[in-house]
């Protein structure tokens, strides 16, 4: 009976850690301190967040301009050129809505367009509803629920900044967002890396 | 009181406007573009350094990026950015080249109607060459300093991209000085022009990325 318990738990502790997501593996689950995380990055409504941006999409390489700017409390336009200025996409975004100003017919395709949608919304949240806290050695992470999805924000001990976003499923990372930041308001360099498509997404700030 | 000065003020700049900026005679027209095709006939190479303004509706101020522009007779340019970063494009024998600080990438144009159409209009659009009364509807202005172009795109194709292009040339020397694209959002990319020099020694290698 008790060698059966032992295998029983062996086994059981085996699937569950398959299933799983590895970002907080092995990490304690903690009752959270705070309610919710305010993101600050692209915070300042004066501030027009210009970058450089480089996608690497299944190998193939495009270069842009990725626009960000905060309009008002709630709502951001999140805009893309090519180098020589012309409009690819113009999205309206908040926390919770989404909409398309424009997009060029040649992208205006279902799945790009979502696949824009949940990259741009992760990256301009600005409220995320904290479920759980996990900590290890260099960030305190937070578990917060978004749609079906979760997403672990990743906060330095040391400097208290958001250091990576990663957006996942139950068992499966699904895209992350890593920001190395200049101060509480400006991340220099953002890179959203999907894990499930073979899409890269670099911006470098650049006004 | 403050409507009433705010009307006298916008009357005001209307009419600087409308003082600014004439219709041009036929006659007018005729010599502007007999001028201009001249120049672009002699023009064997164009050099040039420009400022790129990208005006959107709901930024505090213009995205401004600058470079230079090499243009060699009869289809060879390039044109390179190098502030705020580095970024680099190459037509040359139908094929765009970038250089995407040293990330390379080619296109082919001739596979692409689109493209070429919009490498005639760059190519066009530094040289002077774009009176295509096919392609655009084409209304003339002038001003103290300048001639003005301004062309409508015909094809629904390049409609959706460009709502309106607008040339200035300068009177003396009769080449492009300032383009300006409006999107059919009313959004615009102004490129000014600024130590241009033309017929100096362009090696072919420079059309390399």
């Amino acid at each position: 009976m008790r060698r059966f318990l032992i295998l029983y738990l062996l086994t059981s502790s085996a699937l569950f850690s398959s299933c799983a997501v590895k970002t907080v593996k092995g990490l304690e689950a903690k009752t959270p301190k705070v309610t919710a995380y305010p993101v600050t990055y692209f915070s300042n409504l004066e501030t027009d967040y210009v970058y450089k941006a480089h996608i690497a999409i299944y190998g193939k390489d495009f270069g842009g301009i990725f626009i960000a700017k905060k309009v008002n409390d709630t709502l951001y336009r999140a805009a893309f050129t090519t180098e020589f200025g012309n409009k690819l996409f113009d999205f309206e975004i908040t926390d919770d809505s989404f909409k398309v100003n424009y997009i060029l017919e040649e992208l205006d395709r279902k799945i790009i367009v979502n696949t824009l949608k949940r990259d741009f919304m992760l990256l301009l949240k600005t409220k995320h509803n904290v479920a759980q806290q996990y900590e290890d050695d260099k960030d305190i992470i937070y578990k917060c629920s978004d749609g079906g999805r979760y997403n672990y924000l990743f906060v330095n001990k040391d400097n208290g900044r958001l250091s990576k976003i990663v957006n996942a499923t139950k068992s499966k990372e699904k895209i992350v967002v890593n920001f190395n930041e200049e101060n509480n308001i400006l991340a220099k360099n953002i890179v959203i890396d999907h894990k499930n498509i073979k899409l890269k997404i670099t911006l470098n700030y650049i006004q | 009181m403050k409507n009433s000065a705010f009307y006298v003020l916008f009357l005001f700049s209307a009419m600087v406007t409308f003082a600014q900026e004439q219709k041009m005679s036929a006659a007018e027209i005729t010599t502007f573009k007999n001028a201009v095709n001249a120049t672009a006939k002699s023009t064997k190479t164009l050099t040039t350094d420009f400022v790129q303004y990208k005006h959107m509706d709901f930024l505090s101020k213009d995205i401004e990026t600058s470079g230079k522009m090499v243009f060699k007779a009869p289809g060879m340019l390039l044109w390179q950015y190098t502030k705020p970063y580095q970024y680099s494009v190459v037509f040359k024998n139908n094929k765009i080249v970038i250089n995407d600080a040293g990330k390379k990438s080619e296109m082919n144009v001739g596979n692409s109607k689109m493209f070429a159409k919009l490498n005639k209009l760059i190519v066009g659009s530094v040289s002077g060459d774009m009176f295509d009364e096919n392609e655009f509807t084409i209304s003339y202005f002038k001003t103290a300093e300048h001639n003005i172009t301004k062309l409508v795109p015909k094809d629904a194709a390049l409609k959706k991209y460009i709502k309106q292009m607008e040339l200035n040339f300068d009177k003396k020397g009769n080449t492009v000085a300032q383009v300006k694209m409006t999107e059919p959002s009313n959004d615009y990319t102004t490129i000014v022009f600024k130590n241009k020099a033309t017929n100096a020694q362009v090696p072919d290698s420079v059309f390399t990325n």
